[in-house]
């Protein structure tokens, strides 16, 4: 692990899209439709960084991290671990499983309620080689480093015995055995108490800031995502819409999708301004793939929103939006040319 | 007392699991009053005994749980004065006069609160032709399509599967359910901790702009207290059965009696400012089969202090009038330091977190 530095790219999805059918609307055998999950993302992982994946549910986020972990395959796209695109027509090898782990959501669900603590935390060390002699020392080590002590404590017990906040760690400690180098992390924190939640936070930012990790942080509280990630990115209907470094999203949101979801998060400070309506009209199940997916629930949307795909949108220090509203006049008479030629932009996805 | 501007008198109310020497107490000694129109906030983790508790008032608890004790009085109104209804010792013929006309309650998952095999307006029709038998076919059919559009939904929902709805809009006819008989008192358990923020604020603004209209009291129970600060007129903090804190939601978030109250607001990330490390609360939850001797949060309380470890604290009221807490820290006979960040004058307006 000590052969990474700070801020490598550890793995690297380019254009990564997942698409799936599924049965029209008005019946059995009405045509089938195409769902796009995620649409063409591109992030890298960097290690020792936080990368925070924020959206609501239906937004792509689980999806994108089960393509990462190559549980899901892809529709197109590319992957990239250590510099080496990975060959996605063959099955997940070993090495891969090793190196990219996946951290779920509900522990309770996650660990074989059946068997004690110790299997979960032996098995994955067994299955990736590691010398039956050692196993039992590595598993205390591995308990150890998410603070579970004494770990002989927590190895005999079984799952129901623990809170959890510990089996979360345990869960943590299961996929950390295996000495992986990137950690993805789908909701670790939602389906725990609220006392214990940051606990859990600070010990996967500390993880990833000794091991060197390389750390994707799934969630739908934005107020996490700003408290633990050095990067975060904003989904909406499998495509990213707004990234920027630190807390300059959260601070200063561009995309109108990220404002609304920054208005909405309870905040006791601005009581003055509660309960006035959002603008935003709930309802819309579907979205529209010829221009912004957000643009029917958008405050401020344009007629050119409604048509095109919006562009992605440099903003200076690393901050993009995929939005019309600060595009450049160049950009918009792009579209327009192109739109009077009828070939719009982005035809070649939909 | 019968009093009109009550809605709810609960005394010494207590719920145990289980019989005998294996029971598990899940709520201890529980009173409080509830306002007409009045918002009460319920907050704590999960095993706190929020949840059981409401269950309890309203009768719905199911065995293993046990009422043990206390008292529990519903307000009818009647004309302009009010009947008071011992909910307790009513039979279950009584209990149907009470249950949905008076107190209705929302749960938390709307998709299983519903029969998935029934359009929504059945579901409505069945509700109107229960307990009101006056009503005609088509005035029942009126009523849900005004009690839809009461929630922002369209007529045309009431022919939809409840499968074929988003999470909000399931939750919005659950609420609109539960107002079909206009009641007095609404129980809300964690409404929408299955939902995602933008649908909870358009969910949690429309009950505001609801109970301003028709005057229904509400207990609303959630682990978000930053939310009950915006929601409610008066908050509740529960920890391992026990009310530790009662207190305005104002004068609650400004200034935090309770360590385990601080502890929990510290627990959520501040949106804004300075990005600093938080701690949380240490340990975990308590477990209820195994509950320490003296005040149940001491094990994890950074103020522990000797007597915390023998006696339970007294909920009792301290300073100002309409505040309570259950804390040997503000108990004047042991003579406890109150540390600054607990004794925080409530009309300073520095925030907690920053």
């Amino acid at each position: 692990m000590s052969d990474v530095t700070r801020g490598d790219i550890l793995l690297e999805a380019r254009d990564l899209s997942r698409h799936f059918q599924v049965r029209g609307e008005s019946g059995f055998f009405s045509k089938k439709r195409t769902v796009r999950a995620v649409d063409d993302v591109n992030l890298s992982l960097r290690a020792g960084r936080v990368l925070a994946v924020v959206g609501e549910s239906g937004s792509g986020k689980s999806v994108l991290a089960r393509m990462l972990s190559r549980i899901v395959a892809p529709t197109s796209g590319e992957l990239i671990l250590n510099g080496q695109t990975v060959d996605l027509t063959h099955r997940r090898t070993l090495e891969y499983a090793r190196q990219v782990q996946l951290v779920l959501q509900d522990p309770f669900a996650a660990i074989n309620p059946v068997r004690k603590v110790v299997h979960a935390i032996e098995r994955p060390l067994l299955i990736h080689g590691t010398p039956k002699g050692d196993v039992l020392t590595r598993a205390h080590d591995v308990l150890e480093s998410v603070s579970l002590t004494p770990p002989q404590q927590y190895l005999e017990r079984y799952p129901h015995e623990l809170s959890g906040g510990q089996l979360q760690r345990i869960n943590i400690a299961r996929g950390l055995s295996v000495n992986p180098r990137i950690l993805l992390a789908d909701e670790p924190i939602s389906m725990l108490d609220v006392s214990v939640r940051l606990g859990v936070l600070n010990l996967l930012r500390t993880l990833c800031d000794d091991r060197h990790l390389a750390m994707m942080y799934i969630t739908h509280d934005i107020a996490s995502a700003r408290y633990i990630a050095d990067e975060t990115v904003v989904m909406y209907a499998g495509q990213i819409v707004e990234r920027a470094r630190g807390t300059s999203l959260i601070d200063a949101p561009m995309h109108p999708y990220t404002q609304l979801l920054v208005a909405s998060v309870p905040n006791p400070e601005s009581l003055a301004s509660r309960h006035e309506s959002t603008a935003s009209t709930p309802g819309t199940i579907g979205f529209n793939y010829d221009g912004c997916r957000f643009s029917p629930r958008c405050p401020q949307a344009m007629d050119i929103c409604h048509r095109n795909q919006p562009p992605v949108v440099e903003l200076g220090d690393e901050h993009s939006s995929r939005c019309w509203l600060p595009a450049s006049d160049e950009q918009r008479a792009a579209v327009t040319i192109t739109t009077k030629n009828s070939t719009p932009v982005g035809s070649e996805t939909s | 007392m019968t009093t009109h501007d009550h809605v709810l008198d609960v005394k010494n109310f207590s719920v145990n699991y289980g019989f005998g020497p294996s029971s598990v107490r899940a709520v201890t000694d529980v009173s409080f009053t509830l306002g007409t129109s009045r918002v009460l906030g319920v907050a704590g983790e999960s095993g706190s005994g929020k949840s059981t508790l409401v269950y309890g008032l309203t009768r719905l608890l199911r065995a293993p749980g046990v009422i043990t004790g206390g008292d529990v009085t519903f307000y009818v109104p009647e004309g302009d004065a009010a009947r008071p209804f011992d909910v307790l010792a009513a039979s279950e013929q009584d209990l149907r006069t009470i249950r949905w006309s008076h107190i209705s309650i929302v749960l938390q998952s709307a998709l299983s609160a519903l029969n998935p095999l029934r359009r929504i307006g059945r579901e409505f029709d069945e509700v109107l032709r229960t307990h009101e038998k006056a009503m005609s076919k088509s005035q029942r059919a009126q009523r849900s399509v005004e009690l839809l559009e009461l929630v922002g939904l369209d007529a045309d929902r009431l022919d939809r599967f409840p499968h074929e709805l988003s999470g909000g809009q399931r939750q919005r006819v659950m609420i609109a359910m539960a107002l079909a008989l206009t009641p007095e008192l609404v129980i809300m358990d964690e409404p929408t901790t299955a939902l995602d923020v933008v649908t909870q604020r358009e969910i949690v603004s429309e009950l505001y702009e609801l109970r301003k209209k028709l005057g229904f009291a509400m207990i609303f129970i959630t682990h978000d207290l930053s939310l009950l600060v915006e929601l409610a007129d008066e908050i509740m903090v529960m920890y391992a059965g026990h009310i530790v804190e009662r207190a305005p939601a104002v004068e609650l978030y400004r200034s935090p009696r309770h360590p385990y109250t601080l502890g929990l607001m510290n627990s959520f990330p501040p949106l804004h400012g300075e990005r600093h490390e938080m701690t949380g609360i240490p340990g975990s939850p308590p477990d209820l089969k195994a509950l320490p001797t003296g005040c149940p949060f001491h094990p994890r309380c950074p103020n522990a202090m000797d007597i915390c470890r023998q006696q339970v604290p007294p909920l009792s009221s301290i300073d100002e009038s309409s505040r309570l807490v259950a804390c040997w820290l503000h108990e004047p006979s042991v003579g406890a330091t109150v540390p600054v960040e607990l004794s925080k004058k409530s009309g300073s307006s520095a925030g907690v977190g920053q």
